[in-house]
């Protein structure tokens, strides 16, 4: 068939535009779920963070070592895992700017956290002062990645089905 | 960006209405994915998938990682032309009846 059959005037019923509507806003969602980090990823990120840290923290060469290795085999494992399951690349524009920065504020809150909690701990003499600030990063990333997730989700079934890309 | 409603036929017929809304989600789109959540068979969505081309409403492009082949495909821009433009005048039609029988969404 050639370019499109483009007519000015449909004939088709109203609910036929409805339900064709309806069919696009359901395939968008099946893209933007595919594409999005599973919910396993965060908790196992947050994990593997803290047993690194607390493996550097704890200064035996051999525990650094083996945490090392331990982290990095682990964390290349769960982003194999994550690319395997994302089939998908969603359209930028979907994520846009709204999303964008959610991205950013989240790591920026995360690491702040830890930065700033690990700094304090340390200026008051707390033992494992990085594996202690360490927790609450995990936690926030457990509890916080999900959410973000959710509002990400928001944000891309939000934007106009076409026509302002 | 103001769009003018098109009503496109080619689009319209269901099972490319479902492949073009995958796509125009999507920056590309892999070939077994678009199979899969649409249930065609390989020959079907290669055939709905020529048609799309033949529009210039899609891109497929053939790669290799290693040495399984992997195709891909992506909504051209006169493809997400096409289908803002279908959109419009769905929306229009629907407007036009005061129908609104599925929840609205920001179109």
């Amino acid at each position: 068939m050639p370019e499109g059959e483009v007519m000015e005037t449909p004939h088709i019923p109203a609910i036929d535009a409805e339900l064709a509507l309806a069919e696009v806003r359901a395939r968008r969602a099946e893209v933007v779920d595919a594409n999005l980090v599973p919910r396993w990823f965060w908790p196992s990120v947050g994990v593997l963070m803290l047993m690194f840290v607390a493996a550097v923290e704890s200064g035996r060469p051999w525990a650094v070592a083996t945490g090392s290795v331990f982290y990095a085999i682990g964390l290349a494992t769960l982003i194999v895992a994550v690319v395997r399951h994302t089939r998908v690349q969603v359209r930028n524009e979907l994520i846009g700017l709204r999303g964008g920065l959610a991205i950013a504020a989240f790591a920026v809150v995360l690491a702040g956290i830890g930065v700033g909690l690990g700094l304090t701990l340390e200026a008051l003499a707390v033992p494992a002062p990085a594996t202690i600030a360490c927790a609450p990063v995990a936690a926030g990333l457990a509890f916080g990645g999900p959410a973000l997730m959710a509002y990400l989700r928001r944000v891309m079934m939000s934007r106009p089905l076409a026509g302002s890309r | 960006m103001t769009v003018e409603a098109r009503f496109d036929e080619l689009i319209h017929a269901p099972t490319r209405l479902s492949i073009v809304s995958l796509l125009t989600a999507t920056e590309w789109a892999e070939f077994k994915f678009l199979r899969d959540q649409v249930g065609l068979t390989d020959s079907a969505l290669s055939k709905q998938l020529t048609t799309l081309e033949e529009a210039g409403y899609v891109e497929i492009r053939k790669s290799f990682i290693g040495k399984r082949p992997r195709t891909s495909v992506r909504l051209s821009a006169h493809g997400q032309q096409a289908f803002a433009g279908h959109v419009a005048a769905l929306q229009e039609i629907v407007a036009r009846s005061g129908l609104a029988v599925m929840p609205s969404a920001q179109t």
